[in-house]
Parts: structure tokens; sequence; C-alpha cells
């Protein structure tokens, strides 16, 4: 039975005056820090200084605590001369194929699926990751992120994005396959596709991090320097070219406060959880399918099919295709094997750089297939330029620079 | 402005100007401006461009806001800028003593144990310290004004 207009105001007043409550607002601490970290002045500074936090906690808990004070020691002295000792014939494929080189003395240059494998998912990255999803768990439960979301709106909004598209992101550098998803938070398939196109080039993953702040931690931050200008180029560019729309959203920010523990214990094991089943399966087989490629002799006709384009345009030796088809299947072992290479520094930071710009490893391939094949082959067309324009720039730098 | 605001202001340019020179000092030295700074238990190496450089801006980035909080340090608006710098100093201080928790945990790649002796973890936290760890307990005036809530003349 519908109701007259009047008795409808009538029944809305009597449940606003039950359930709404007035008074004056007095302005709290809480509120002037919430104000101040938008505003992009301080707001900036504060980010500059969150970042500083995440990436020293990162670097002093996955690599210094946990990779360097125990797992090195743990898989080099005990993991791997036990697997040595006791794994038939060395001369056989299954020695080279789950244990690797006989004569290795720690599990980075086995290459075996049982020592590098293992170690670079167990003893490696899992713990990068960790505490890369506990950081983002607290960040966002304390209302940081969305705060950062609106500082960055203006920057994401010239290369076609939102402020949001800061979870994409961030999660990226966690791990690229939640990222890839997290892209739904964006609005249009333009810049979804956009998202997803600089992801996959342009963030390394948690994992990939992990192993060069391991193997080659003095070049890490010219890296990275090189992909966010990338990021920056490469957006701007496909925002022109790309067709669709950019619109504008509104982001609710709300009040600082303590995280739930018990949410950040729950968000962190799911995320955990999922990393373990859908990235450490790629690793292991990772390394089974690069070492049977080695064995075909398939990743050496492919060296001296790719020497002049390796060699002459991007400037690094004809070695590193080895470890650029190990990035298909996982970006951080490729890191590794291109840490066994002799190479001069600037040749490092370009093939290392390469390995990140390259194809994303075939877990992000596969997320990135469910959502649209369209969207997957226009990205690798992407992929394809990209490394291409971008690495023989890199090369010219070096060259300008006197380096290269 | 009462004589409580004024202690509060005076102390509060004091330390945002001291913690502004040291994160010059720290550029500086990481710039190569020195091969690495050190007097008695105060030491700035340089060596590592996060560590010094990036670590340098964010104290560079506290004492300005400490500074931008001074005047009339007693207000809400103003000594949440003053609480701001004063963040700045505890993430640098925080994450340079988590760096030596994490580096006086384990034994050491030589040793054959995992775990660090008692007298190994305590050494871990000895002399020189950073910058930021000497003007840590400087910065908790400002978190004891925070918590008793002192700061906000406007209640009074």
């Amino acid at each position: 039975m519908a109701l007259p207009v009047q008795e409808r105001w009538d029944l809305v007043d009597a449940i606003a005056r039950k359930t709404v409550t007035t008074g004056t607002h007095r302005q709290t601490l809480g509120d002037v820090l919430g104000d101040l970290t938008v505003r992009p002045l301080t707001g900036i500074s504060v980010a500059v200084a969150v970042l500083y936090a995440f990436w020293s906690i990162f670097s002093s808990f996955a690599g210094a605590l946990v990779t360097d004070g125990f797992m090195v020691k743990a898989f080099d002295n005990y993991w791997l001369p036990w697997l040595q000792e006791v794994w038939p014939d060395p001369a056989s494929i299954h020695y080279f194929l789950f244990v690797g080189d006989p004569l290795a003395e720690n599990c980075f240059e086995a290459f075996g699926m049982l020592t590098s494998g293992l170690f670079v998912s167990i003893g490696v990255v899992l713990p990068a990751v960790l505490i890369f999803y506990l950081m983002m768990t607290v960040l966002e439960d304390s209302g940081y992120l969305p705060r950062l979301a609106v500082l960055m709106d203006t920057v994401f909004h010239r290369i076609g994005l939102h402020g949001y598209a800061i979870v994409p992101a961030i999660l990226g550098l966690g791990c690229n396959v939640p990222a890839v998803t997290a892209t739904r938070v964006l609005e249009t398939r333009k810049q979804r596709f956009i998202m997803m196109s600089l992801l996959a080039i342009f963030i390394p993953c948690g994992a990939q991090i992990g192993v060069m702040l391991e193997v080659i931690p003095e070049t890490v931050g010219w890296v990275m320097l090189y992909l966010v200008i990338g990021f920056g180029i490469f957006g701007f560019v496909l925002d022109r070219i790309i067709p669709g729309s950019n619109p504008e959203i509104l982001i609710d920010v709300p009040p600082y406060h303590w995280p739930l523990w018990d949410n950040v214990a729950k968000k962190l094991m799911n995320r955990t959880k999922s990393f373990l089943k859908d990235a450490v399966p790629f690793v292991l087989f990772g390394v089974l399918i690069v070492n049977v490629l080695y064995l075909a002799g398939i990743i050496g006709a492919l060296a001296d099919l790719l020497e002049p384009l390796f060699v002459i345009w991007f400037g690094v030796p004809k070695e590193t295709v080895g470890p650029l088809v190990a990035a298909f299947l996982r970006k951080d072992l490729a890191v590794a094997q291109l840490s066994a290479i002799a190479m001069t520094p600037y040749q490092m930071i370009t093939s290392v750089v390469l390995v990140s710009i390259y194809f994303p490893c075939v877990a992000t391939f596969v997320v990135m297939l469910r959502e649209g094949w369209k969207e997957l082959a226009a990205a690798v067309a992407v992929l394809v330029a990209t490394v291409f324009i971008y690495g023989g720039l890199i090369h010219a730098v070096g060259i300008l620079m006197g380096v290269a | 402005m009462n004589q409580n605001s004024t202690t509060l202001s005076l102390y509060i340019g004091l330390l945002g100007l001291v913690t502004l020179a040291f994160g010059l000092a720290d550029i500086l030295v990481w710039a190569g401006a020195s091969p690495g700074f050190s007097v008695g238990i105060l030491e700035i190496a340089g060596d590592d461009f996060f560590r010094w450089a990036w670590g340098g801006a964010v104290m560079v980035f506290g004492g300005l806001f400490m500074l931008g909080g001074v005047k009339s340090a007693g207000s809400l608006e103003q000594f949440g800028k003053a609480v701001l710098g004063a963040v700045m100093v505890w993430i640098i201080a925080g994450t340079d003593i988590f760096a030596r928790l994490c580096e006086s945990i384990p034994a050491g790649e030589e040793a054959s144990e995992f775990f660090n002796s008692v007298a190994g973890f305590v050494g871990g936290f000895a002399p020189p310290y950073s910058p930021a760890i000497l003007l840590l307990p400087f910065t908790l005036v400002i978190l004891y004004f925070l918590v008793t809530g002192r700061f906000d003349e406007t209640r009074e």
C-alpha cells in the first residue's frame, strides 16, 4: 500500500530523528594530519618518506634478515651439498634438470629445479612477497593509500589514468598477477589496457626486485630510474594513440585509523596463498623448461639468430639471449642468470632493464589472457615495439655518456 | 600566545634547524663533499644513495616541516606540521634501528651457526649512530605534547 506524500515525509523525519545525530565538529590532530598528507606540497614529501620506509623495511627484512641471514646459509651449506651427494649420476640428464651444475658452490649458480628453483621461490621471493604484502596491507587499512591516490591523481591523468591506478601499480611491485586483476578498479577499457601494458612492461615484481637486490644491488637504482622514465614516456604516448575516454572520478578519503590486525592477517594470508599457488609452480617448472631448452640446443640457436640485434642494437653480450628466454617463464630467474654473465656495469643495467620490459612472465600472461585475448595481443604488440625502441634508446644514452 | 606555546615554538624551531642541517649533511656527504663524516658517536657514512641521499631528503623535509610549524606552535594546524616533521625523523631513525636489528639476529656469513650470540646481537646496536637516531630522543618532546594534549592552546 502506497503512503501519501505527507506521511512519507513524516516517516522520513521519524527515521532521521532516530538515526541521525548532529553536533558541532571539532577539528582533531588526525584531521590536520589527514589534510596535510593530501596537499601537494606537504603530501609529496610524506609520500617520499613513506616509500623510503617501505623499501628500507623491505630490504632489511627480506634481504639482510631472511635471505642473507638464514636462507643462503641453509640452501648453500646444507641443501645443495646434500642433494649433490645423494642424487645419483652427476653426468645424467635428470641430474642436470633437477640439481643442475654438479660443480656449483651455491644455489644461484646451480640452475637445477630443486636447487635454483627452490632457492629463488622459497629463499628469495617468498620473504620478499610476504613483507611487501604486509606493508601494503597496513598502508591500505590505515587510510594512507586513498590519500596517495588523491596525490597521484594529477600525475596519472597525464597518462590517461586516475589516482586509483596507484593500487595496481603498487600491487605490481609485489606480483603482477593480482595487479592485472586490480586494473578493474579503472573505469574504461582504454584505461585498463594502458595500465595492463605499463604493468607488464615497466613494473618489476617483488620477486625480480628481491633477486636484483641480492645479486646486483649497486645497479638497482639505475634500473628503477630507467623503468620510471619509461613508464611516464610510454604512458603518455599510449594515452595519445589509443582511442577511448578518461573519465574523472571522486575518491572517498577515510580518516586515519589503526589497522585491524585480524583484517591485516587475513589479507596477508590470502595474498601470500595466492602467490604460492599462482607463481611458485611457475618458478619450479620454469627452471625445468629452461634446462630442457638448453639441452635441446634451442637457446643456443636463438642466441645465434638474435646475436646482431642484441650485440649491435641493445649493446649487450649474445649470452643474454638465454636469460631473456627464461624471463618469459620467470623474470627473477632471468636476473639470477644474468648475474653469472661477464658484462660491464652499463651492460648489466641495460640487460636487466630489458628483462623487465621484455614479455611478462607466463603467470601474468595467463591472467592477461583471462582479461581478453584482444587486449593481450595489443599489449604484446606494444611490448615488442617498446622493447625495440627503449632498448635501443638506453644503448644510445650509454654511448652518449661514454659508458656503453 | 602563552609562555608554554613560546617555549614549544622555540624548541621546535631549534629541532627543525638541527634536523635540516643533518639532512643536508647526509646529502652532501653522499654527494662527495666528504669521504665520510664521524664525530664521537655520530657517523654519516654517505656510501649509499638510498640511505643518505633519499633518507637525507626525508630529514630535510622533516626539518622544513618543523620550521613551518614554529609560528604559533600551540595551534592545532601548526602543531600538526611539527608532528609531521617529527614523524619524518621517526621514519629514518626507526628504519635505521630496524636495519641494525635485522643484521644483528643472524650470525653472519662466515659463522657456522645460524643465530648470533647475545653479545654479538647487543654489539650490533653499539655506536656510532646516524643523525636520525641521535635526534630521536629530542623528538620525543613532541610525542609528550601530543600524548598529553598540551599543544592545543585553543582548548585552554
